[in-house]
Protein backbone atom coordinates (compact mmCIF):
# COMPACT_ATOMS: atom_id res chain seq x y z
CA UNK A 1 0.00 0.00 0.00
CA UNK A 2 2.98 2.26 0.47
CA UNK A 3 3.24 3.04 -3.22
CA UNK A 4 -0.24 4.54 -3.22
CA UNK A 5 -0.76 8.06 -2.15
CA UNK A 6 -3.43 8.70 0.41
CA UNK A 7 -6.01 10.08 -2.02
CA UNK A 8 -6.24 6.92 -4.14
CA UNK A 9 -9.80 5.51 -4.00
CA UNK A 10 -10.39 2.87 -1.35
CA UNK A 11 -11.87 0.41 -3.86
CA UNK A 12 -8.61 0.41 -5.85
CA UNK A 13 -6.69 -2.82 -5.24
CA UNK A 14 -3.01 -2.34 -4.67
CA UNK A 15 -2.05 -4.58 -7.59
CA UNK A 16 -3.65 -2.26 -10.16
CA UNK A 17 -2.00 0.91 -11.42
CA UNK A 18 -5.24 2.88 -11.49
CA UNK A 19 -9.00 2.51 -11.39
CA UNK A 20 -9.35 2.39 -15.16
CA UNK A 21 -6.96 -0.52 -15.44
CA UNK A 22 -8.84 -2.28 -12.65
CA UNK A 23 -12.19 -1.69 -14.35
CA UNK A 24 -10.98 -2.83 -17.78
CA UNK A 25 -9.40 -5.95 -16.30
CA UNK A 26 -12.61 -6.88 -14.51
CA UNK A 27 -14.60 -6.40 -17.66
CA UNK A 28 -12.26 -8.47 -19.81
CA UNK A 29 -12.38 -11.28 -17.22
CA UNK A 30 -16.17 -11.05 -17.25
CA UNK A 31 -16.17 -11.53 -21.02
CA UNK A 32 -13.88 -14.52 -20.64
CA UNK A 33 -16.51 -15.95 -18.29
CA UNK A 34 -19.25 -15.13 -20.82
CA UNK A 35 -17.25 -17.12 -23.39
CA UNK A 36 -17.34 -20.18 -21.14
CA UNK A 37 -21.05 -19.64 -20.60
CA UNK A 38 -21.72 -19.52 -24.34
CA UNK A 39 -19.73 -22.73 -24.77
CA UNK A 40 -21.69 -24.41 -21.96
CA UNK A 41 -24.90 -23.72 -23.79
CA UNK A 42 -23.24 -24.49 -27.14
CA UNK A 43 -23.19 -28.20 -26.31
CA UNK A 44 -26.92 -28.15 -25.68
CA UNK A 45 -27.60 -26.15 -28.84
CA UNK A 46 -25.61 -28.75 -30.79
CA UNK A 47 -27.76 -31.50 -29.26
CA UNK A 48 -30.82 -29.53 -30.33
CA UNK A 49 -29.54 -29.11 -33.90
CA UNK A 50 -28.56 -32.77 -34.29
CA UNK A 51 -31.84 -34.18 -32.96
CA UNK A 52 -33.97 -31.67 -34.84
CA UNK A 53 -32.25 -32.63 -38.08
CA UNK A 54 -32.89 -36.30 -37.26
CA UNK A 55 -36.53 -35.79 -36.22
CA UNK A 56 -37.89 -32.69 -38.01
CA UNK A 57 -41.53 -33.85 -37.82
CA UNK A 58 -41.36 -34.90 -34.17
CA UNK A 59 -40.09 -31.44 -33.17
CA UNK A 60 -43.01 -29.81 -34.99
CA UNK A 61 -45.53 -32.15 -33.31
CA UNK A 62 -44.03 -31.97 -29.82
CA UNK A 63 -43.61 -28.19 -29.78
CA UNK A 64 -47.39 -27.85 -30.10
CA UNK A 65 -47.58 -29.12 -26.53
CA UNK A 66 -45.82 -25.94 -25.33
CA UNK A 67 -47.78 -22.80 -24.50
CA UNK A 68 -46.73 -19.98 -26.87
CA UNK A 69 -48.50 -17.36 -24.75
CA UNK A 70 -46.48 -18.24 -21.66
CA UNK A 71 -43.31 -18.28 -23.74
CA UNK A 72 -44.07 -14.85 -25.22
CA UNK A 73 -44.97 -13.51 -21.78
CA UNK A 74 -41.61 -14.72 -20.47
CA UNK A 75 -39.86 -13.09 -23.44
CA UNK A 76 -41.49 -9.76 -22.67
CA UNK A 77 -40.74 -10.09 -18.95
CA UNK A 78 -37.09 -10.90 -19.59
CA UNK A 79 -36.54 -8.11 -22.15
CA UNK A 80 -38.13 -5.62 -19.74
CA UNK A 81 -35.90 -6.87 -16.93
CA UNK A 82 -32.90 -6.37 -19.21
CA UNK A 83 -34.02 -2.78 -19.78
CA UNK A 84 -34.42 -2.11 -16.05
CA UNK A 85 -30.99 -3.64 -15.40
CA UNK A 86 -29.44 -1.35 -18.04
CA UNK A 87 -31.28 1.61 -16.51
CA UNK A 88 -29.99 0.69 -13.03
CA UNK A 89 -26.45 1.03 -14.38
CA UNK A 90 -27.37 4.23 -16.21
CA UNK A 91 -28.76 5.68 -12.99
CA UNK A 92 -25.70 4.77 -10.90
CA UNK A 93 -23.47 6.30 -13.60
CA UNK A 94 -25.45 9.50 -13.07
CA UNK A 95 -25.02 8.98 -9.32
CA UNK A 96 -28.78 8.61 -8.86
CA UNK A 97 -28.70 5.92 -6.18
CA UNK A 98 -32.43 6.01 -5.49
CA UNK A 99 -33.43 5.40 -9.12
CA UNK A 100 -30.76 2.72 -9.44
CA UNK A 101 -32.15 0.93 -6.39
CA UNK A 102 -35.67 1.14 -7.81
CA UNK A 103 -34.54 -0.30 -11.14
CA UNK A 104 -32.67 -3.15 -9.43
CA UNK A 105 -35.76 -4.04 -7.44
CA UNK A 106 -37.82 -3.97 -10.65
CA UNK A 107 -35.29 -6.30 -12.30
CA UNK A 108 -35.54 -8.66 -9.34
CA UNK A 109 -39.33 -8.66 -9.51
CA UNK A 110 -39.32 -9.36 -13.26
CA UNK A 111 -36.86 -12.21 -12.72
CA UNK A 112 -39.22 -13.61 -10.11
CA UNK A 113 -42.13 -13.32 -12.59
CA UNK A 114 -40.10 -15.21 -15.17
CA UNK A 115 -39.48 -18.09 -12.79
CA UNK A 116 -43.11 -17.99 -11.68
CA UNK A 117 -44.37 -18.42 -15.26
CA UNK A 118 -41.74 -21.12 -15.82
CA UNK A 119 -42.98 -22.88 -12.68
CA UNK A 120 -46.55 -22.88 -14.05
CA UNK A 121 -45.30 -24.38 -17.32
CA UNK A 122 -43.17 -27.01 -15.61
CA UNK A 123 -45.84 -28.04 -13.11
CA UNK A 124 -48.36 -28.55 -15.92
CA UNK A 125 -45.86 -30.70 -17.80
CA UNK A 126 -45.08 -32.75 -14.70
CA UNK A 127 -48.79 -33.26 -14.16
CA UNK A 128 -49.50 -34.63 -17.64
CA UNK A 129 -46.20 -36.49 -18.01
CA UNK A 130 -44.58 -34.45 -20.77
CA UNK A 131 -41.23 -35.28 -19.27
CA UNK A 132 -37.71 -36.09 -20.41
CA UNK A 133 -36.54 -39.54 -21.41
CA UNK A 134 -38.15 -42.56 -19.84
CA UNK A 135 -40.26 -40.40 -17.50
CA UNK A 136 -42.36 -39.34 -20.47
CA UNK A 137 -45.88 -40.71 -20.20
CA UNK A 138 -48.16 -38.30 -22.08
CA UNK A 139 -50.30 -40.10 -24.62
CA UNK A 140 -53.00 -37.42 -25.15
CA UNK A 141 -55.34 -37.26 -28.16
CA UNK A 142 -52.50 -36.30 -30.48
CA UNK A 143 -50.39 -39.02 -32.02
CA UNK A 144 -47.13 -37.44 -30.89
CA UNK A 145 -46.09 -40.56 -29.00
CA UNK A 146 -45.61 -42.37 -32.29
CA UNK A 147 -42.30 -40.61 -32.91
CA UNK A 148 -40.31 -40.18 -29.71
CA UNK A 149 -41.43 -36.84 -28.23
CA UNK A 150 -39.49 -37.71 -25.05
CA UNK A 151 -36.33 -36.58 -26.89
CA UNK A 152 -37.83 -33.14 -27.48
CA UNK A 153 -38.72 -32.85 -23.81
CA UNK A 154 -35.27 -34.04 -22.70
CA UNK A 155 -33.71 -31.17 -24.65
CA UNK A 156 -36.44 -28.73 -23.64
CA UNK A 157 -36.07 -29.42 -19.92
CA UNK A 158 -32.28 -29.39 -19.88
CA UNK A 159 -31.96 -26.17 -21.89
CA UNK A 160 -34.73 -24.21 -20.19
CA UNK A 161 -33.71 -25.75 -16.85
CA UNK A 162 -30.11 -24.59 -17.14
CA UNK A 163 -31.39 -21.21 -18.30
CA UNK A 164 -33.76 -21.08 -15.33
CA UNK A 165 -30.86 -21.88 -13.03
CA UNK A 166 -29.05 -18.88 -14.49
CA UNK A 167 -32.09 -16.71 -13.80
CA UNK A 168 -32.12 -17.95 -10.20
CA UNK A 169 -28.39 -17.25 -9.77
CA UNK A 170 -28.92 -13.84 -11.38
CA UNK A 171 -31.64 -13.11 -8.84
CA UNK A 172 -29.21 -13.87 -6.03
CA UNK A 173 -26.62 -11.54 -7.55
CA UNK A 174 -29.18 -8.79 -8.08
CA UNK A 175 -30.35 -9.17 -4.48
CA UNK A 176 -26.77 -8.61 -3.39
CA UNK A 177 -26.56 -5.53 -5.68
CA UNK A 178 -29.71 -4.14 -4.07
CA UNK A 179 -28.07 -4.56 -0.67
CA UNK A 180 -24.79 -2.96 -1.81
CA UNK A 181 -26.54 -0.04 -3.47
CA UNK A 182 -28.76 0.48 -0.44
CA UNK A 183 -25.70 0.51 1.79
CA UNK A 184 -24.16 3.16 -0.46
CA UNK A 185 -21.19 1.00 -1.46
CA UNK A 186 -21.72 1.72 -5.16
CA UNK A 187 -21.56 5.10 -6.85
CA UNK A 188 -20.66 6.68 -10.18
CA UNK A 189 -17.03 6.38 -9.04
CA UNK A 190 -17.26 2.64 -8.47
CA UNK A 191 -20.03 0.49 -9.93
CA UNK A 192 -17.96 -2.37 -11.38
CA UNK A 193 -20.04 -5.15 -9.72
CA UNK A 194 -23.25 -3.73 -11.17
CA UNK A 195 -21.76 -3.50 -14.65
CA UNK A 196 -20.52 -7.11 -14.48
CA UNK A 197 -23.75 -8.54 -13.10
CA UNK A 198 -25.51 -6.50 -15.77
CA UNK A 199 -23.50 -8.27 -18.47
CA UNK A 200 -24.39 -11.62 -16.91
CA UNK A 201 -28.06 -10.69 -16.78
CA UNK A 202 -28.09 -9.59 -20.43
CA UNK A 203 -26.49 -12.91 -21.38
CA UNK A 204 -29.40 -14.69 -19.71
CA UNK A 205 -31.74 -12.54 -21.84
CA UNK A 206 -29.66 -13.24 -24.94
CA UNK A 207 -29.89 -17.01 -24.52
CA UNK A 208 -33.64 -16.84 -23.98
CA UNK A 209 -33.92 -14.84 -27.25
CA UNK A 210 -32.76 -18.02 -29.00
CA UNK A 211 -34.57 -20.55 -26.81
CA UNK A 212 -37.95 -18.91 -27.39
CA UNK A 213 -38.18 -19.36 -31.18
CA UNK A 214 -36.33 -22.69 -31.09
CA UNK A 215 -38.84 -24.32 -28.73
CA UNK A 216 -42.10 -22.40 -28.93
CA UNK A 217 -42.22 -21.23 -32.54
CA UNK A 218 -41.26 -24.21 -34.71
CA UNK A 219 -42.99 -24.47 -38.06
CA UNK B 1 -14.09 6.31 -13.89
CA UNK B 2 -15.67 9.55 -15.00
CA UNK B 3 -14.75 9.03 -18.64
CA UNK B 4 -16.92 5.91 -19.07
CA UNK B 5 -19.38 6.26 -21.86
CA UNK B 6 -22.87 6.91 -20.54
CA UNK B 7 -25.47 5.70 -23.01
CA UNK B 8 -28.33 8.19 -23.35
CA UNK B 9 -31.63 7.09 -21.81
CA UNK B 10 -33.35 7.48 -25.18
CA UNK B 11 -31.08 4.83 -26.72
CA UNK B 12 -32.02 2.27 -24.05
CA UNK B 13 -35.71 2.92 -24.52
CA UNK B 14 -35.50 2.67 -28.33
CA UNK B 15 -33.54 -0.61 -28.08
CA UNK B 16 -36.01 -2.11 -25.61
CA UNK B 17 -38.95 -1.06 -27.81
CA UNK B 18 -37.24 -2.62 -30.85
CA UNK B 19 -36.66 -5.86 -28.92
CA UNK B 20 -40.31 -6.08 -27.91
CA UNK B 21 -41.42 -5.26 -31.46
CA UNK B 22 -39.13 -7.95 -32.93
CA UNK B 23 -40.46 -10.48 -30.40
CA UNK B 24 -43.93 -9.79 -31.76
CA UNK B 25 -42.65 -10.11 -35.33
CA UNK B 26 -41.04 -13.47 -34.64
CA UNK B 27 -44.28 -14.85 -33.16
CA UNK B 28 -46.35 -13.49 -36.04
CA UNK B 29 -44.01 -14.82 -38.72
CA UNK B 30 -44.04 -18.29 -37.13
CA UNK B 31 -47.73 -18.58 -38.08
CA UNK B 32 -46.95 -17.79 -41.72
CA UNK B 33 -45.96 -20.90 -43.62
CA UNK B 34 -42.66 -20.20 -45.33
CA UNK B 35 -41.59 -23.83 -45.50
CA UNK B 36 -37.93 -24.31 -44.65
CA UNK B 37 -37.48 -20.52 -44.58
CA UNK B 38 -39.37 -20.30 -41.26
CA UNK B 39 -36.36 -21.36 -39.21
CA UNK B 40 -34.09 -19.05 -41.22
CA UNK B 41 -36.30 -16.03 -40.57
CA UNK B 42 -36.69 -16.96 -36.88
CA UNK B 43 -32.93 -17.25 -36.41
CA UNK B 44 -32.32 -14.03 -38.36
CA UNK B 45 -34.72 -12.09 -36.12
CA UNK B 46 -33.19 -13.70 -33.01
CA UNK B 47 -29.71 -12.72 -34.16
CA UNK B 48 -30.76 -9.11 -34.76
CA UNK B 49 -32.26 -9.07 -31.23
CA UNK B 50 -29.15 -10.68 -29.75
CA UNK B 51 -26.94 -8.10 -31.49
CA UNK B 52 -29.01 -5.25 -30.08
CA UNK B 53 -28.65 -6.71 -26.58
CA UNK B 54 -24.91 -7.33 -26.97
CA UNK B 55 -23.99 -3.98 -28.53
CA UNK B 56 -26.24 -1.66 -26.54
CA UNK B 57 -27.26 -3.30 -23.26
CA UNK B 58 -23.91 -5.04 -22.80
CA UNK B 59 -22.10 -1.89 -24.00
CA UNK B 60 -19.96 -3.76 -26.54
CA UNK B 61 -20.37 -0.90 -29.02
CA UNK B 62 -18.44 1.50 -26.78
CA UNK B 63 -16.13 -1.03 -25.13
CA UNK B 64 -12.57 -1.80 -25.97
CA UNK B 65 -12.77 -4.17 -28.96
CA UNK B 66 -10.99 -6.95 -27.08
CA UNK B 67 -14.28 -7.70 -25.32
CA UNK B 68 -16.13 -8.00 -28.61
CA UNK B 69 -13.32 -10.23 -29.88
CA UNK B 70 -13.76 -12.52 -26.89
CA UNK B 71 -17.50 -12.77 -27.53
CA UNK B 72 -17.09 -13.42 -31.26
CA UNK B 73 -14.53 -16.12 -30.48
CA UNK B 74 -17.12 -17.98 -28.43
CA UNK B 75 -19.46 -17.89 -31.44
CA UNK B 76 -16.66 -19.04 -33.72
CA UNK B 77 -15.95 -22.04 -31.47
CA UNK B 78 -19.67 -22.79 -31.45
CA UNK B 79 -19.58 -22.78 -35.27
CA UNK B 80 -16.69 -25.26 -35.31
CA UNK B 81 -18.49 -27.42 -32.74
CA UNK B 82 -21.68 -27.54 -34.84
CA UNK B 83 -19.91 -28.10 -38.16
CA UNK B 84 -17.74 -30.98 -37.06
CA UNK B 85 -20.60 -32.68 -35.20
CA UNK B 86 -22.93 -32.40 -38.21
CA UNK B 87 -20.21 -33.82 -40.49
CA UNK B 88 -20.70 -36.99 -38.46
CA UNK B 89 -24.42 -37.07 -37.71
CA UNK B 90 -25.67 -35.93 -41.12
CA UNK B 91 -23.75 -38.49 -43.14
CA UNK B 92 -24.03 -41.64 -41.05
CA UNK B 93 -24.48 -44.79 -43.09
CA UNK B 94 -23.83 -43.05 -46.41
CA UNK B 95 -21.04 -45.48 -47.23
CA UNK B 96 -23.42 -48.47 -46.87
CA UNK B 97 -20.81 -50.35 -44.84
CA UNK B 98 -23.33 -50.83 -42.07
CA UNK B 99 -26.90 -50.04 -43.13
CA UNK B 100 -28.15 -50.14 -39.53
CA UNK B 101 -26.23 -46.99 -38.71
CA UNK B 102 -28.46 -44.91 -40.96
CA UNK B 103 -31.48 -43.50 -39.13
CA UNK B 104 -30.51 -45.42 -36.01
CA UNK B 105 -33.32 -44.30 -33.75
CA UNK B 106 -36.12 -43.47 -36.09
CA UNK B 107 -38.55 -45.99 -34.64
CA UNK B 108 -40.75 -45.44 -31.66
CA UNK B 109 -38.70 -46.01 -28.52
CA UNK B 110 -39.42 -49.35 -26.83
CA UNK B 111 -40.57 -47.92 -23.52
CA UNK B 112 -43.67 -46.43 -25.17
CA UNK B 113 -45.14 -49.91 -25.40
CA UNK B 114 -44.97 -50.50 -21.66
CA UNK B 115 -46.03 -47.03 -20.51
CA UNK B 116 -49.11 -46.49 -18.40
CA UNK B 117 -51.12 -44.30 -20.75
CA UNK B 118 -52.44 -40.91 -19.66
CA UNK B 119 -54.73 -38.44 -21.37
CA UNK B 120 -54.30 -34.67 -21.72
CA UNK B 121 -55.33 -34.19 -18.08
CA UNK B 122 -52.84 -36.69 -16.76
CA UNK B 123 -55.53 -39.29 -15.98
CA UNK B 124 -54.66 -42.86 -16.81
CA UNK B 125 -56.41 -44.35 -19.80
CA UNK B 126 -56.62 -47.99 -20.80
CA UNK B 127 -55.81 -48.60 -24.44
CA UNK B 128 -57.25 -52.11 -24.39
CA UNK B 129 -60.43 -51.40 -22.45
CA UNK B 130 -62.22 -54.31 -24.17
CA UNK B 131 -60.31 -57.13 -22.54
CA UNK B 132 -60.26 -55.44 -19.07
CA UNK B 133 -56.56 -55.93 -18.96
CA UNK B 134 -54.85 -53.95 -16.20
CA UNK B 135 -51.33 -52.85 -16.96
CA UNK B 136 -49.50 -52.49 -13.69
CA UNK B 137 -46.01 -51.67 -14.87
CA UNK B 138 -43.25 -51.02 -12.43
CA UNK B 139 -40.41 -48.81 -13.58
Amino acid sequence: MSNHNSDSPKHLKHYFANVDQQYETSKFAMWAFILTEVLTFAGLFVAYIVFRSWYPDMFVDAHKLLDVNKGLMNTIVLITSSLTMALAIWAIQKNNRKLSLLMLIATFVFAFCFLGIKFLEYSHKFEVGQLPGEYYSYMGPEVVHLNNPHIFFSIYFIMTGLHGLHVAIGMGLIAWLIYATYKGNLSSEYYTPMEMIGIFWHLVDLIWIYLFPLFYLIG
Amino acid sequence: MSEHHITPLRTYLIIAASLLFLSGVTVWVSYVDLGPLNIVVAMLVATVKASLVAFFFMHLLWDDKKNLTMFLMSLMFFGIFVTITLLDTEFRGDLDLNPEVKDPINKRAAFYDTLPLTDSHGHPVDEHSDDHHEDKDHH
